[in-house]
């Protein structure tokens, strides 16, 4: 079944001062299953973040259209969550009314709220900080609280943008584990940008491959590694075979993009 | 020294307190030594003698009381106008657009120009002297809210957005709360500008007051009397200053560093 759907989406940025326009990504068409997780993998500057943007309804597209469920996409809303690349907790609110940000907007009573927000904090390990601001939190903490704080909205799909990007190896595969296990259990719809390959390979149910820009679909590859997936998926000889694969679709698009 | 380094608590104190020691040494050290005539500037000793005069024959804790409540009355006063409108105008760019030009405008009007007029409109009561705080602080205060709003990270906006939020969840849960220790701090700079325009209100048509005192002390050659009224500024402006910055660090234990 298909939850979203993208179709013909392209975006031109236009010229500044007399440039050129640019074209940050050609038209675009995808489907995407419910319950499925989607790596979109891409060298820098393909348009992969560009793309999820305008799902979640911060950029629009300049041809074509996004549907979630049949529904236009018009502007940002609750039903797509995002986690972005750079921290972006609410400084003044504690971890736990981050968490609950989203819930008070809706205007869930106060009693609901904090069950939702303790069983989210609990799932991501950060119970004993609920009350901590996010500046007295690692990076790593931070991002767990920000995966928590889109999931306790209950979205009907959850958009990440690189999330793990700016973390540490170490933090990041457990970060990856992390949300693995989240998605195994609360089977979501998810769209993850990444321009890591192993990332992409160990999250998705399918990864698709962008070119460099302006971005377009390169490859689509159903990643069926079985679950529960265990970190030491990533040393396995199947793993290994589509990383492989992926590397040289990724090398070839690096290497136009680099302009080397 | 290396550039950055930090130095201890108590260092730092102390060196605080030995530029105010160096400066009331050089001070002395110029008019007791008999190099600058004590007509134009009193010593140090003669200074706090007059000011013992002036607190306890001619009730200048009155003096003091009263330019205080102008300061603080006129800095009400604008900061209620101005907060709100810079908020706005920050927030809505339509808003922004409409005031923007006639607020940097009139952000260059000297507040002290306008005495001649607000003693015609106002007479040379209490009002006249709030205004001229007005004047001087409200367009300051609605210009820098509103940079200081407009520059709220845009990604918490938009993490804000995909978490559901409506324009008047952004303005209330993001941008006020994101900028109010910058408010904050923009009103503790401008109270402290707004001490100047109090006492040039005051040496033009006023009957109390400090500036008036210095204006009549003028009048004696009483450098030793305006000398102190000077310093006595300096102090409530420390201290001003001081309990400003305690009350924002109480309310926005997330800000700190």
């Amino acid at each position: 079944m298909s939850k979203l759907r993208i179709e013909n989406v392209s975006r031109i940025f236009p010229a500044v001062h007399g440039g050129t326009p640019t074209r940050a990504l050609q038209p675009i068409d995808m489907i995407i299953g419910d319950n499925d997780f989607v790596t979109i993998l891409g060298p820098s500057g393909c348009g992969k973040s560009t793309l999820l943007r305008m799902v979640a309804g911060l950029d629009t597209p300049s041809t074509g259209r996004i549907l979630l469920d049949g529904h236009a996409v018009t502007r940002p809303g609750a039903e797509r969550g995002m986690v972005f690349q750079s921290y972006t907790l609410f400084p003044w609110l504690t971890i736990a009314e981050n968490v609950a940000f989203g819930l008070r907007e809706k205007g869930v009573p106060q009693r609901e709220r904090m069950d939702i927000v303790r069983q989210w904090l609990e799932r991501v390990g950060l119970t004993s900080f609920a009350n901590h601001y996010p500046k007295q939190l690692s990076g790593g903490m931070q991002q767990r609280t920000a995966i928590a704080r889109a999931l306790a909205n209950d979205p009907a799909i959850l958009l990440l943008d690189e999330p793990f990007g700016a973390l540490d190896n170490q933090t990041r595969a457990l970060m990856q584990e992390l949300l693995l296990g989240i998605w195994e259990r609360e089977r979501k719809t998810v769209l993850f940008v990444t321009h890591d390959i192993e990332e992409a390979i160990f999250l998705a149910s399918r990864v698709v491959v962008m070119s460099a820009r302006p971005g377009r679909i390169k490859a689509d590859i159903r990643i069926d590694l079985a679950y529960p997936r265990h970190y030491t998926v990533k040393t396995s000889p199947d793993f290994s075979v589509i990383k492989a694969r992926l590397t040289e679709e990724i090398r070839a698009e690096a290497v136009l993009a680099a302009g080397v | 020294m290396r550039p950055l380094a930090p130095i201890s608590n108590p260092l730092r104190i102390a060196l605080g307190i030995l530029f105010f020691v160096l400066f009331v040494a050089g001070w002395a050290y110029a008019t007791f030594g008999g190099y600058v005539s004590p007509t134009f500037l009193a010593d140090p000793v003669t200074m706090l003698k007059d000011g013992w005069y002036l607190l306890t024959r001619h009730n200048f804790s009155f003096d003091i009381g009263i330019t205080i409540w102008r300061v603080v009355g006129g800095f009400i006063l604008a900061a209620i106008v101005a907060v709100p409108l810079g908020i706005l105008m920050g927030a809505y760019k339509p808003i922004e657009a409409f005031l923007e030009p006639f607020v940097s405008f009139a952000r260059y009007l000297p507040a002290s120009a306008f005495i001649p007029l607000l003693i015609l409109w106002a007479g040379i009561g209490e009002l006249q002297k709030l205004l001229v705080i007005f004047i001087g602080s409200v367009f300051q205060i609605i210009l820098m809210v509103a940079v200081t709003v407009s520059s709220v990270r845009r990604d918490l906006v938009e993490a804000a957005l995909t978490l559901g939020a409506r324009d008047q969840g952004i303005l209330g849960r993001v941008l006020i709360p994101a900028s109010a220790p910058d408010i904050a701090e923009i009103l503790r700079l401008v109270l402290g500008w707004a001490w100047t325009y109090v006492i040039v209100a005051e040496l033009i048509g006023s009957s109390s007051g400090i500036g008036h005192m210095i204006i009549d002390s003028q009048a004696l050659l009483a450098t030793g009397q305006i000398i102190f009224g000077i310093i006595v500024i300096g102090f409530i402006g420390l201290i001003s200053d001081y309990l400003f910055k305690a009350v924002n660090r109480w309310l926005f234990p997330w800000s700190l560093s």
